[in-house]
């Protein structure tokens, strides 16, 4: 599903640098990537996800290659095909919670808010249990509720791959398990592939493999690495 | 498109007291100069036409602006009265036919103006209820005045003494009301109309009593000299004029010598105009004749004046205002950058991000500047009603 090769990227003055000879996360697995803060954890999910551009290399997801798309095909590429959880949600304060789902629809014309995807979205929201709040504002919302919102939103397009950044950093243990379940519960309906980011070693069991980024670091081919911890 | 207009509009509901603000500023900053354009406009057109259509005021020396508000407008202190007798000097000049005015006294506010007939056909003032003046003590009420004091033919109304301790001066009079008259939208829909002769009667200058030969009035002699009946102060004065006693009116002295506040005079002709105010202008240092529109020419250049140190004060204000409206612009983008990272990173279009982030901005703008147009057009259209209240032209 993802596949990375020879790839290169660093951030100009401040001396970090990210090399990944090659990576390959296969379709409907289920990663978990950890390491130290500023190990470059969540740049490697801004490559993959096409936000950040790398200097050298080659990321390919499923067939596309997406280092050599346009900003706004690769933007196009992400809001159809790829779903994003952040740590803090990142839900929009003045939308209320069924239009923060729906928010990839409007957001970019390539995709179309249709009816369907409406009852799509008052679906999820019934499965993760915020069917009664899709009128609230984020603001009335729970931590638990709000990155519920933050997963629906992250599924609705039915994404093919999901990128989470700590999806359980802000939650206490009862829903960071929930959310969590409903992260792995949809991955495994759809057959999607998901790669996490965190810092909680508690939740390392429920993926398929987990890659150390310092050990990345100093291991060229993560592959192994992760075949090892399996 | 409709999506980014959606968003925009959520982001603006939700903030709906920052909206409120922001679009109050710039309804304000564009409502204040072309408001009170307007409003200058009409309050000109309003002036200016009443002025247009009275050709000459002849009056008695003193500020042409005070005679002219008078005489057309029914409004500023009454000014130095002149002689009745002017009336008839403008007559005999057979240059233009004169209509004098007497414009002294009021009525529950309401200013009494004393006039001749021929003045209702100058103005083409109809009668709506009842009929014209006929006798003394009558009164035709404008109509605005009629229904604000809820008068009507067979009403009565009493003059208001000049003041308080005038006990030997103006006499308070009861007039019968014989007639409204129909809507003109001027400021003769703001008076009482009376006959000339009735004004002096108010002033006491004509008056009614007791006939003093008669038996019943004996308790009132004091003396009898010949022919000359001196009456003492239990002598009935009348202070309403009826049929009973209408024929015991009389003035005393030479009525020429009267006083009225000014003559309307009307020429046939641009000549007849010219020559008339030639003759008063040179002859006469005690009279003054002017033309009404250029007093209110006058007074309108001092208005527009006026009007252009308003303008240039909210442009400055406006200036201020709008600086303080993009700096909150640029403080909301700020306050907004992460929600703009957010809808990058989950595959924003640039251009709708960017939209939704402008759509802000015009939407303020164009609720604003809507706001404002709809304030102009209120203006427009309520303005000149506003204006005659406020002036009662």
């Amino acid at each position: 599903m993802v596949q990375i090769t020879d790839m290169r990227f660093s951030y100009g003055e401040s001396g970090f640098r990210l090399e990944i000879p090659s990576l390959e996360i296969e379709v409907a697995e289920k990663v978990s990537m950890i390491g130290p803060s500023g190990s470059g954890k969540t740049t490697l999910l801004n490559l993959i996800a096409g936000i950040s551009v790398p200097e050298k290399g080659q990321i390919r997801i499923g067939d596309d290659e997406i280092t050599v798309l346009s900003d706004q095909d690769r933007r196009n590429f992400r809001i159809s095909n790829i779903g994003l959880v952040f740590q803090e949600f990142e839900l929009l304060e003045y939308l209320s919670v069924f239009d923060n789902i729906v928010l990839p629809y409007r957001i970019n014309p390539t995709l179309s808010l249709t009816s369907s995807v409406r009852e799509r979205a008052e679906h999820l929201a019934d499965q993760v249990g915020i069917r009664d709040k899709l009128a609230r504002y984020p603001d009335r919302l729970s931590q638990g509720e709000r990155q519920r919102v933050a997963v629906c939103r992250a599924v609705l397009t039915e994404p093919t791959l999901v990128l989470a950044d700590e999806p359980t950093g802000n939650l206490d243990p009862a829903n960071k398990m929930r959310v969590l379940d409903i992260l792995l519960d949809y991955i495994d309906s759809k057959g999607a592939t998901l790669v996490t980011v965190t810092h909680d070693h508690e939740i390392l069991e429920r993926f398929d493999r987990v890659i150390d980024f310092m050990d990345f670091h100093s291991v060229p081919d993560v592959n192994s690495q992760g075949d090892d911890r399996e | 498109m409709i999506q980014t207009l959606y968003l925009a509009w959520q982001y603006l509901s939700f903030h709906r007291l920052k909206t409120a603000i922001l679009v109050t500023s710039i309804t304000l900053i564009t409502y204040l100069p072309t408001g009170l354009r307007v409003l200058v406009q009409q309050s000109s057109d309003q002036l200016t036409a009443r002025a247009e259509s009275t050709p000459l005021i002849v009056g008695a020396k003193g500020s042409p602006l005070e005679l002219v508000l008078n005489t057309l407008y029914f409004r500023s202190e009454y000014p130095e009265p002149m002689k009745f007798s002017e009336v008839k000097r403008i007559r005999e000049t057979g240059l233009a036919s004169a209509i004098p005015m007497y414009i002294r006294f009021h009525s529950r506010g309401t200013p009494i103006v004393g006039t001749s007939f021929d003045y209702f056909g100058f103005r083409s003032l109809k009668v709506a209820k009842g009929r014209p003046l006929a006798t003394l003590g009558e009164c035709v009420l404008g109509s605005r005045v009629a229904a604000s004091l809820g008068l009507e033919p067979g009403d009565h109304l009493i003059s208001s003494p000049e003041s308080v301790f005038d006990l030997a001066g103006v006499y308070p009079l009861k007039m019968r009301v014989v007639g409204t008259l129909t809507f003109s939208n001027t400021a003769d829909d703001d008076a009482i109309f009376v006959d000339l002769k009735t004004a002096w009667v108010i002033e006491g200058l004509g008056h009614g009593h007791q006939d003093m030969a008669k038996p019943e009035a004996a308790g009132g002699v004091l003396k009898v000299e010949g022919n000359k009946v001196v009456a003492n102060a239990s002598v009935v004065q009348y202070s309403e004029i009826t049929e009973d006693n209408i024929d015991s009116f009389h003035f005393h002295g030479d009525l020429s010598e009267y006083p009225i506040t000014a003559v309307v005079a009307v020429p046939p002709a641009a000549k007849s105009s010219a020559l008339l105010q030639g003759r008063f202008e040179s002859a006469d240092l005690m009279i003054q004749i002017v033309r009404p529109t250029g007093v209110m020419n006058d007074l309108l250049d001092t208005i527009l004046t006026v009007q252009q140190f308003v303008v240039a004060g909210a442009i400055i204000v406006g200036a201020a205002t709008l600086s303080s409206v993009i700096l909150v612009f640029m403080l909301s983008l700020r306050l907004r950058r992460r929600e703009i990272e957010t809808m990058f990173k989950i595959g924003g279009s640039r251009l709708t991000v960017g939209l939704l982030m402008a759509s802000e901005i015009i939407g303020v703008l164009v609720i604003g500047v809507v706001l404002a147009g709809g304030l102009t057009l209120i203006t427009r259209a309520f303005g000149a009603v506003v204006i005659r209240a406020v002036l009662r032209m």
